[in-house]
């Protein structure tokens, strides 16, 4: 009996000096998306915080994913293969959150230094479950030769709808091959045009309502078409504003800041100023959207405190700053706010500095549609597209899109 | 002695059906009864499934995205299948009376169908750009079409004057004789630039600009997105089904032929009462395959992703894989499974009404 | 009829009716193969370009243009000794002129010209571009010339004199303490005032920017196949795995390989088994097996699938080649197996049984060997469809991008690089790479293919 305690004892120590040796080399696996992102993460993990990492002891297998990123992570949490640090779009989080896959950051310092909006936007039932890395809001960028070129004034941040339309087609109607911007059928710009207005996608009871203020927004965004300031992306081979802008078949783009890395390869030549979004002359307000991913620790993971401590390293202020001075993202501590290089004057700090007070000038609602995720955008992109493509009228479109919210928010 | 032998046989043909049996049941027999069985639950791939009953069921039947997809696999179903089998047989009836298509001539007919529905879904999807090379010869046929026209009519004129002259020295000249129709043709052509040249006819210079793929529009039940996308499948299966065609009508033995014609048939009557009636067993194949294979289109509705709308492209296959991961939502295995199972079902009932009403295998 | 009562036909017009069946019977086969060759034709034409989406299509365009070629080569020789594959290395030294022209009277002036730090596309390549051709490119204007020509307005068909000015510039290679790379790309720049237009250029520009300001070109010194072949080097060399810095192109056609390799070789220990024991052997129980059989090549993937996925998950092999192998199902090749086991004379076998040899030995030693021609059919006809298995490597492989197989890796690129980016020819030139491996197999076994027409159809 005694024996057999003793031998219990015995191999419980050994498990805790296994337990021990094992923390001694902890591998984190990450993952985060494809595209140019691994070049910043990459940057950050083998340069940036190098010998910070190597002094906390961990190891960390970085794998990016390109394709359907938040179907791999699905995918891989309920296979319970997933890695242990991974990225979550505010816009799917719920489906991380609500089935408890995210293990719940316990770290007020970390969550005090962030932007309250981007805090707010990863918390679920009251309890913050990621930290977000950095966030996007949209600008209005232009092409300075065009307008130039076109003798109108540049955009700037008094432009209201009205004026903004004004400078447009007069852009697109003294030069011959450049449109004023490219309209695409697609919320996620559409939608600096409606929060402008004091529209909310869900009123206070949760439910989705086209009114008059978003109806308005609406006409005038479809109507920038037949009014000679747009066209439809599409139509000119471009699937997105700032593809119009690079290729020179657009003055303007309304983008992020993600645009910033695309101008600097499909058109490093270009002399492009930004601005603010213009606010809607009605409200004398600004609509924005934040885009925001966060890292995520798995709830599920074996070195969730290791994970951790690599999220705090990842987003600390030194990795922050190296990010933005990549021009690549901003950063999500309000410490960084008015740094020193979001106050330069070349045309990449500009448009970082102007992405950056998107985030808190008029109505910014963030990209993200509760439990119904995705599902919200179909009706409101369809519509947008069916008026675009001349499919279908102002009217029928939006009756159509209400219908549809009223079905998904039946239940 | 007999009797030993058949058990002998028995454990012999157990065995050696074993690793086949044990495939087949795990990933086929019991992956059916679990579809089954989720199709009735609320599974979510990570929290136990609960029972629910009928209710999967019950909400399918009013969700207007399961009933679009359902239409567009029903339609696209039969309408490629129809399509692409008269088609094939068409150019197979056409072109039967070469000797058997042999070696670079079959190459090409068989390059569309090794390709992967990857690779040539991209390159259409780069063909039907709305700016691209599709959207460029449809405008400059619409541009041209009083060119285009009148070509056409000097061509008949033409071949029509050649064939009545020629028909004065001996009777029996085709209207559609190929050599009178180069010389047709080389004057028609001839003619449509000297028409363009000095510009009898009208040319217009309309900029086109055609959404093959991002649009909404429905033409004949079917979304133009789908029928682009049945351009594609029916270029890929033609060449291939006509070749199987081709090799079908050359095993009609000829005697058939001369016996039709000593009755006084007409060669399209001989077409109704011998060669389709011979090549009944191809075309029973060619059918059930190709409806089995489009009903389950999934490649194509995939890769086009976000270049058209979800219900310009939705298929019954596509909803199933859609509720399972749907983008930025929480997976809806029940729905998904319930979904699954009706296109089995839908599957098996189709190739059962072919079976019954359309064309028979013949027996033997 | 009244065809008896005409006069008999000459000999030669039976000779001729012949010839028109067989004229016409020509014109379907070349009308059919120039629609389907021409597709692919033009779409690889279009892989080669700089943009596939340029309004209007050009037909003739500097990748197709033999002189092209040979400025190109000239350019790669003088840039890297390479006239292949061009790029800047150690010792280089281009001359490089532009032409540029303006009316008689409006300044000429001298272009601001450039070798800018440029990063080539967009997407992965940024990440793993380190070296720079303007951290050693040195750019001196070595002279210039100048010639007058009258211009023709286009509208009004006045003439009016024009200067044209030349300028040569001499790009050259230095190297910093002895520690010159080579770089694959010298991309190059000009500004010049609107007033002038470019007339001519050493190199066809890449592309205007700036409105007709900058006259840019993506590598100057770019060597013949560098130059035709470019979106082929690039989606080969740009999509790579950043941690093992793997070519991710031949990752997945690795996949696809061992993917294809394994269906084969379970395909036949499945097939050959069953469809002997289906033919051969009577047995209680052969008739609802074979209903089975016909039974599940009916039902579509998709009921099976969530199941299988999650068979595949509870194993973990998700993202394994493994999973996508062992979901096939094998039963149209057993049902061709046994089709022609049934074909397969009894004799032999019997003889064997005589002399004491049991099932399986007869099955391993006397049928298999003489099963070799449905064999190869068999395997062709799954490893065809295993390389081009969209469904199952879609579902059951995500994660990382080495594991993808082939076809899911083309759709990686085509959201990578088919959208917003809208570098086309990428995609274009990975579907044409990924098409080379069964194109190969086809003409190796093209008879095996051709002549079993009948299970060929099934796909």
């Amino acid at each position: 009996m005694l024996k057999s305690i003793q031998g219990r004892l015995l191999l419980a120590s050994a498990f805790a000096l296994g337990a021990a040796s094992l923390a001694q080399a902890q591998t984190v696996r990450v993952s985060g998306f494809g595209g140019s992102d691994p070049a910043v993460v990459n940057g950050l993990l083998n340069d940036v915080l190098a010998d910070e990492i190597a002094a906390l002891g961990i190891e960390v297998e970085y794998a990016p994913t390109d394709g359907d990123y938040s179907q791999f992570i699905l995918n891989a949490l309920s296979a319970d293969t997933a890695p242990d640090l991974f990225y979550t779009d505010i816009f799917w989080s719920r489906s991380i959150f609500t089935p408890g896959q995210a293990a719940p950051v316990d770290n007020p310092e970390l969550a005090a230094a962030l932007l309250p909006s981007l805090v707010d936007a990863f918390t679920y039932e009251g309890q913050l479950y990621s930290v977000a890395k950095d966030f996007n809001t949209l600008a209005v960028h232009f092409d300075k030769d065009a307008f130039d070129d076109a003798g109108v004034d540049y955009l700037d941040e008094n432009d209201t709808w009205d004026s903004f339309q004004e400078k447009l087609a007069s852009v697109q109607g003294s030069l011959e091959d450049v449109y004023g911007v490219c309209v695409v059928p697609d919320y996620a710009r559409f939608a600096a045009f409606a929060l402008a207005t004091g529209w909310k996608p869900f009123n206070d009871e949760g439910k989705t309502v086209l009114d008059d203020d978003f109806k308005r927004a609406f006409s005038f965004y479809t109507g920038l078409i037949d009014a000679g300031a747009g066209v439809l992306a599409a139509d000119i081979g471009e699937g997105w504003t700032g593809g119009c802008l690079g290729s020179g078949k657009a003055a303007v783009a309304m983008e992020g800041a993600w645009i910033i890395g695309y101008l600097k390869d499909a058109a490093p030549s270009m002399e492009y100023g930004t601005t603010l979004i213009p606010s809607d002359p009605e409200t004398g307000n600004r609509g924005n959207l934040i885009f925001t991913v966060g890292w995520t620790v798995n709830a599920n993971s074996d070195v969730k405190d290791a994970a951790a401590k690599l999220v705090d390293l990842l987003t600390s202020e030194k990795a922050q700053q190296w990010v933005l001075e990549q021009g690549l993202a901003l950063p999500s501590r309000s410490a960084l706010a008015d740094n020193a290089f979001l106050m330069g004057d070349s045309k990449e700090q500009i448009a970082n500095r102007m992405v950056f007070r998107g985030a808190s000038e008029g109505h910014v609602e963030p990209y993200f549609f509760g439990d119904l995720g995705g599902a919200w955008l179909e009706p409101v992109n369809s519509a947008l597209n069916a008026v675009l493509l001349g499919e279908s009228d102002v009217e029928t479109a939006l009756s159509e899109a209400q219908a549809q919210y009223d079905a998904l928010q039946a239940n | 002695m007999k009797k030993a032998g058949i058990n002998h046989d028995t454990l012999t043909g157990w065995l050696f059906l074993a690793p086949f049996l044990v495939s087949l049941s795990v990933f086929f027999l019991w992956a059916i009864m679990r579809t089954a069985w989720f199709s009735l639950t609320d599974y979510d791939l990570f929290r136990t499934p609960n029972f629910i009953g009928l209710e999967n069921y019950a909400r399918l039947v009013s969700d207007d995205l399961f009933l679009t997809a359902l239409r567009n696999s029903i339609s696209f179903a039969t309408i490629v299948t129809a399509i692409q089998t008269v088609l094939a047989l068409l150019l197979a009836v056409l072109v039967n009376s070469a000797a058997r298509a042999k070696g670079l001539v079959r190459t090409v007919f068989y390059f569309p169908s090794i390709m992967s529905s990857a690779a040539m879904t991209l390159i259409f999807l780069w063909l039907f750009q709305r700016q691209g090379l599709m959207t460029s010869i449809a405008g400059n046929v619409a541009n041209l079409r009083w060119i285009i026209l009148s070509f056409f009519a000097l061509v008949a004129v033409v071949q029509v004057v050649q064939v009545t002259l020629a028909r004065r020295k001996y009777a029996e000249v085709s209207l559609f004789d190929p050599f009178f129709l180069i010389l047709s043709a080389g004057v028609g052509a001839a003619g449509a630039v000297f028409i363009r040249i000095n510009g009898w006819l009208p040319v217009y210079e309309e900029q086109f600009l055609i959404s093959w793929l991002n649009t909404k529009e429905v033409f004949l039940f079917m979304p133009r997105t789908l029928w682009s996308v049945a351009l594609m499948n029916i270029f890929t299966t033609v060449p291939t089904l006509m070749l199987l065609f081709l090799a079908g009508l050359q095993s009609i033995p000829s005697s058939l032929y001369d016996a039709a014609k000593m009755d006084g048939a007409t060669s399209i009557q001989s077409f109704f009462s011998v060669t389709l009636p011979s090549l009944t067993p191809v075309t029973f194949a060619v059918v059930t395959l190709g409806l089995i294979g489009t009903l389950q289109m999934f490649d194509q509705v995939a890769i086009l992703g976000a270049a058209a709308p979800l219900e310009s492209r939705i298929t019954l296959a596509y909803y199933t894989y859609y509720n399972t991961f749907p983008p930025g939502g929480s997976p809806n295995i029940g729905m998904a499974s319930a979904a699954a199972l009706t296109l089995g079902l839908l599957t098996l009932v189709i190739v059962f009404l072919q079976r019954q009403f359309g064309i028979k295998e013949r027996i033997g | 009829m009244d065809t008896t009562e005409r006069p008999l036909r000459p000999l030669n017009v039976l000779r001729r009716r012949q010839l028109a069946v067989l004229a016409w019977v020509y014109f379907v086969f070349i009308g059919l193969a120039t629609v389907i060759l021409g597709t692919f034709a033009i779409a690889f034409a279009a892989s080669l370009k700089d943009n596939p989406l340029e309004n209007p299509f050009r037909f003739i365009f500097p990748q197709i243009t033999p002189s092209v070629w040979i400025t190109a080569a000239d350019l790669g020789r003088q840039g890297a000794a390479d006239p292949w594959w061009g790029g800047f290395a150690p010792g280089g030294e281009l001359v490089f002129s532009l032409t540029y022209a303006a009316p008689a009277g409006v300044d000429l002036v001298t272009p601001e010209v450039e070798v800018p730090r440029r990063k080539p596309g967009s997407g992965l390549a940024a990440a793993i571009t380190t070296t720079f051709a303007s951290d050693y490119a040195l750019v001196e204007l070595t002279g210039t010339s100048d010639r007058f020509f009258v211009n023709a307005d286009m509208e009004t068909g006045q003439e009016t004199r024009w200067l044209a000015r030349t300028f040569d510039y001499k790009i050259s290679y230095e190297a910093q303490d002895d520690k010159g790379v080579r770089v694959e790309r010298l991309p190059f720049t000009a500004l010049a005032p609107r007033t002038q237009t470019l007339l001519e250029a050493t190199l066809p520009v890449t592309r205007m920017e700036r409105r007709g300001r900058v006259a840019s070109w993506n590598n100057i010194a770019p060597g013949a196949l560098g130059l035709i072949l470019n979106s082929y080097r690039r989606v080969i060399n740009e999509t790579v795995d950043l941690s093992t810095g793997d070519r991710l192109i031949f990752k997945w056609m690795g996949n696809s390989f061992q993917i294809a390799v394994g269906r084969v070789v379970l395909m036949i220990v499945l097939s050959s088994l069953a469809g002997y024991a289906l033919a051969r052997l009577r047995f209680r129980g052969v008739r609802l097996v074979f209903v089975l059989v016909i039974f599940s090549m009916t039902v579509p993937v998709q009921v099976t699938f969530i199941s299988n996925y999650l068979v595949v998950r509870d194993l973990g092999l998700l993202n394994s080649n493994w999973s996508v192998i062992m979901v096939m199902i094998a039963s149209v090749h057993v049902l061709l197996m046994k089709q022609y086991f049934e074909s397969f004379p009894r004799e032999i076998e019997e003889a064997a049984m005589v002399g004491g040899a049991n099932r399986f030995q007869i099955f391993l030693h006397i049928v298999l060997p003489n099963a070799k021609p449905a064999l190869i059919i068999n395997a062709i006809m799954a490893f065809q469809g295993a390389w081009n298995d969209f469904f199952w490597p879609f579902v059951l492989v995500t994660n990382p991008p080495s594991a993808l197989a082939m076809p899911v890796g083309l759709l990686s690129l085509r959201e990578s690089y088919g959208g917003g980016q809208g570098d086309w020819s990428l995609v274009l030139a990975g579907a044409f790479i990924s098409i080379v491996p069964v194109l190969i197999m086809f003409v190796l076994f093209q008879n095996y293919i051709v002549n079993n027409q009948v299970s060929e159809g099934i796909k």
